[in-house]
């Protein structure tokens, strides 16, 4: 059985490292406005002069893994995967942690979206399709059957599910336009702010329920609250999707803010 | 607070020249002016002495020497050394963007511009020695139509000397989309870096939310730009002199957002106004005043 799920688990892998491969080779083509290739990924972690390079050279890896799959039936580019989906994981856990308004970039524009939880569950689902891989040595091509059609299918599904990507593909088919252009009314970004966990853990600091300031910034619309304790409450809803992003920081009354683990770590945790 | 909710670097960049010379824009009026040094009361109030450079040039409706101008004039003046040196100056300069709502007189027209919900109306005159010079780019001198000249104030009045760029073949209402986005992010923003009178440092917009800026004129740009507050910061970069600073969003540019012009300063830049720099911004970033646009290509900070 877990064989047959190895096996299942190779072609979704090949077609994910072509699938992001492609895909961040021509985010790093497009010309995107200074500083919006720093919005995709984990490339935004190393200085701006090696963004660019350090997205062609994961975009080569990617490629490099795939061939070294299909070609090659030894085990160094098997585990080689399995290193690289791991330190994925870490990688968008450590951006969601010290950029929250960044996407991760798996798929170049597409994935502008910031990180979830959904696309670091699906880092950690691939993590475990390459360690499947590489427990049974699968290579090459694999034989087709039933029960193989059924778990390629389902782990075809299980990504889908986990893949933001495919709601902004979806808003960009019915709008054609970047989210940074889209009108939103701010009414209903504050419906849904109020929907949200974030909202509710930081409710009962909030002095009023309305906010004291609010204002739009590319794709998210910010709102202000004062805080019981003269501090100022800061959230920021992301301005796409059903269930958007919300997050959250809480400004000194100095003007300072609060130290950023805390209010990050805060956000980072609904 | 945005900085702090989103992890961004709070502290933006500050303005950079590739060539290494850092200009400073002063903004003020002549107390007194000899042929190597000027005295100029700012809008801060405080009094500046300059020296003024050998190769120094002035401009006032025309060429001019330094020396020549009156005292009492509204200057903008381009400083080296820490702006100590006058290295350009324009006294007295305006410039007059908005709708005509109406057109006037035979020699001297008289032309009351519509510029917009903050800056409200103004009336300006096309003195009949420059007449052929805007008609020949203004040819459609009707109300509904945008105009953008540059000239001097004589006497408070505005006199337009030399137009800002062709007007655009469209009514102020009916400005045309911006191109087709199929990005995911906000592709390159390329295109035209103009000024404004006004006197804060900083930009005006175009893309706001009309809720959020009280301009119910705001949201219009035939540039594809993305929308953006009062407040934020803009990195501003002139592609024509190679210097770049950090600017905030001060006012709303409800009537740049309605111009599709191109500058052709450097190259043909890419059509729209994107950002509506104050004239000391402007100047720092190495602009000239009189030719009203530089090429420029803006990202967030």
């Amino acid at each position: 059985m877990s064989e047959t799920i190895a096996a299942a688990a190779q072609p979704i892998l090949v077609f994910m490292f072509v699938l992001g491969g492609v895909a961040k080779l021509a985010s790093v083509g497009s010309e995107a406005e200074p500083g919006a290739l720093g919005r995709l990924g984990p490339a935004v972690l190393v200085p701006e002069r090696f963004r660019s390079p350090a997205m062609i050279f994961c975009g080569l890896a990617e490629f490099g893994l795939a061939a070294g799959l299909v070609l090659f039936d030894h085990p160094i580019p098997r585990w080689m995967t399995v290193a690289f989906f791991a330190v994925s994981t870490y990688v968008l856990w450590d951006l969601r942690r010290r950029r929250p308004d960044v996407g991760c970039g798996c798929f170049g524009e597409v994935s502008a979206r910031p990180v979830g939880l959904r696309s670091i569950g699906r880092t950690v689902v691939l993590t475990a399709m390459a360690v499947m891989i590489a427990l049974h040595d699968t290579s090459g091509l694999p034989e087709l059957s039933w029960t193989f059609a059924a778990w390629c299918g389902g782990g075809v599904l299980l990504l889908m599910i986990l893949s933001p990507e495919i709601e902004e593909s979806f808003a960009r088919l019915r709008y054609r336009a970047p989210c940074e252009q889209r009108s939103f009314p701010a009414e209903r970004a504050f419906s849904r702010l109020r929907s949200s966990a974030a909202w509710r853990t930081h409710y009962p600091s909030l002095r009023s329920e309305e906010p004291s300031d609010t204002w739009r910034e590319l794709c998210w619309r910010f709102y202000a609250f004062d805080g019981a304790d003269g501090s100022d409450v800061v959230f920021a809803v992301y301005l796409s999707g059903r269930r958007p992003p919300v997050r959250v920081a809480i400004v000194g009354a100095d003007g300072r803010q609060a130290p950023l683990q805390e209010s990050i770590h805060v956000s980072a945790s609904h | 607070m945005a900085a702090a909710v989103l992890g961004r670097d709070p502290d933006p960049p500050r303005l950079t020249a590739d060539d290494g010379v850092l200009l400073d824009a002063i903004s003020g009026v002549i107390l007194d002016v000899s042929p190597h040094l000027i005295i100029v009361e700012t809008d801060d109030g405080d009094e500046e002495r300059l020296v003024i450079a050998p190769w120094a040039t002035a401009w006032r409706g025309g060429t001019a020497t330094p020396a020549d101008l009156p005292v009492g004039s509204r200057v903008i003046i381009r400083a080296l050394r820490s702006g100590k040196v006058v290295d350009r100056i324009w006294a007295d300069i305006t410039r007059m963007t908005g709708i005509i709502r109406s057109v006037s007189g035979r020699t001297d027209l008289a032309v009351e511009l519509d510029c917009g919900p903050h800056r409200g109306v103004r009336s300006i005159v096309i003195p009949y020695r420059s007449s052929g010079r805007v008609r020949v780019r203004y040819p459609k001198l009707e109300p509904g139509y945008l105009f953008d000249a540059i000239g001097v104030i004589r006497d408070d009045v505005p006199l337009a000397q030399v137009p800002a760029t062709s007007q655009p073949a469209y009514r102020a209402g009916a400005v045309p989309p911006p191109p087709a986005a199929y990005g995911g992010v906000q592709s390159k923003i390329s295109g035209t870096a103009v000024w404004s009178d006004f006197t804060d440092r900083g930009a005006a917009y175009a893309m706001l939310e009309r809720s959020d800026s009280g301009c119910e004129d705001a949201g219009v740009s035939c540039a594809g730009l993305p929308y953006l507050a009062l407040g934020s910061m803009l990195y501003v970069r002139n592609v024509c002199a190679g210097r770049a600073t950090a600017l905030p969003v001060v006012a709303c540019g409800c009537m740049a957002g309605r111009f599709c012009d191109r500058c052709v300063e450097c190259g043909t830049s890419p059509r729209g106004r994107i950002v509506e720099l104050s004239a000391t911004s402007y100047v720092e970033l190495g602009g000239d005043l009189t030719k009203g646009c530089f090429n420029a290509r803006v990202g967030l900070t």
